[in-house]
């Protein structure tokens, strides 16, 4: 149980750790405090709270699709504000970058922790050992926050143009991923038509293994993708990639212009 | 009048013929302490089926599976509605993610 505990937490730390260390760097590198990440994760914890409490209820609606309903709209929110966040970096835009950046916390928080929430409550009910439920919880989310923490120490490292780069590079592939997240949880309740898998890449990484929790948190990755998911997928880094030609082309000719 | 009545009733069952014989084989999953009944599903391969989980547990569990790309959290005493596949013949793992080492279970397409 101790060990089960510990995945658990972990798994869901990592990928609101890889985001965080992200938007850490970007704020950063802009100087803008502090603020809006505890702004973020307050409301975050809040919602997840009434979020927990309301969830037999939520989950009852749509014909028991409201779980997913729910949690779609949540990543598909926070995939337009990355997508946000990295166009203004491309641009070199300040403007409303803080309130975006507090709206991904907000959100992801919100969805990482009400399963945390919901798992606890049923561990109290069930009287189990707390105390050892709540250190092997603790230990999952350390060994979370110490990804998080590297992630950040490894993008930081570099000359700030770099760094911005690999910001602007990790900040899309998250947000493909989320955005094909969303996509199969709609697919899992039927509002979207499941296909068979496009491909199968389990045999050379496990989505299971250390590696494959890792490449999922910062990649997206997913052994067997559906149709649906690789396109959204492949759409929110083309759109990236066109933004970053663009305004690469246009700086470029405005120096001849001049 | 009577024409465009008589073509309208034959494609409406037409469509109702189509929609019941397409309908999504339901299968009954229930979890009681803390394990999946069946723990071993057999489905039609290639065919899209809606898995109806039960949870008989005070406590919730979640649904997981990496093969079949499905998550879904099931409070205690409630249910949940997931649909997978169609899926290629072959076994297909998933468990219990709240309690990993004893909720586990595999769907056998064939």
């Amino acid at each position: 149980m101790l060990l089960d505990i510990i995945i658990l937490v972990l798994r869901e730390t990592l990928e609101a750790g890889a985001l965080l260390s992200v938007l850490l760097c970007v704020s950063n590198q802009s100087k803008h405090g502090l603020n809006w990440l505890w702004m973020g994760l307050t409301i975050g914890c809040i919602a997840a709270i009434f979020y927990a409490a309301n969830f037999s209820a939520v989950g009852e609606t749509f014909d028991y699709a409201g779980q997913e309903v729910l949690d779609a709209s949540i990543q598909i929110i926070v995939c337009i504000c990355l997508l946000v966040i990295c166009c203004l970096l491309i641009l070199q835009k300040q403007l409303c970058i803080v309130p975006v950046m507090t709206v991904v916390i907000a959100l992801s928080i919100t969805r990482e922790l009400t399963e945390m929430i919901i798992f606890y409550t049923g561990f109290f009910q069930s009287q189990g050992d707390i105390g050892k439920a709540l250190t092997s919880g603790f230990i999952g989310l350390m060994i979370g926050v110490s990804f998080g923490v590297l992630c950040y120490v490894a993008i930081s490292s570099w000359r700030p143009a770099t760094s911005k780069k690999l910001q602007i590079a990790l900040l899309t592939l998250i947000a493909a991923g989320i955005s094909a997240q969303a996509i199969q949880l709609l697919i899992q309740v039927d509002w979207i038509s499941a296909s068979k898998p496009v491909w199968d890449t389990g045999w050379i990484l496990s989505e299971s293994s250390i590696l494959g929790q890792l490449t999922y948190a910062v990649l997206g990755y997913e052994a067997t993708p559906t149709y649906p998911e690789v396109v959204l997928y492949s759409t929110v880094i083309l759109i990236i990639t066109s933004v970053s030609l663009v305004t690469f082309m246009q700086k470029s000719r405005t120096p001849e212009q001049a | 009048m009577k024409k465009i009545t008589t073509y309208s009733l034959l494609v409406a069952i037409l469509i109702f013929t189509q929609y019941v014989s397409a309908a999504t084989p339901i299968i009954e999953i229930r979890i009681r302490d803390h394990l999946f009944y069946p723990a071993e599903v057999v489905i039609p391969a290639n065919v899209k089926v809606k898995l109806l989980v039960i949870n008989q547990d005070p406590t919730p569990e979640e649904f997981e599976s990496y093969e079949l790309n499905r998550e879904k959290v099931i409070v205690g005493n409630g249910k949940a509605i997931i649909f997978v596949g169609p899926l290629d013949p072959g076994e297909y793992p998933f468990f219990g993610e709240f309690n990993m080492s004893t909720a586990l279970g595999k769907i056998i397409a064939e």
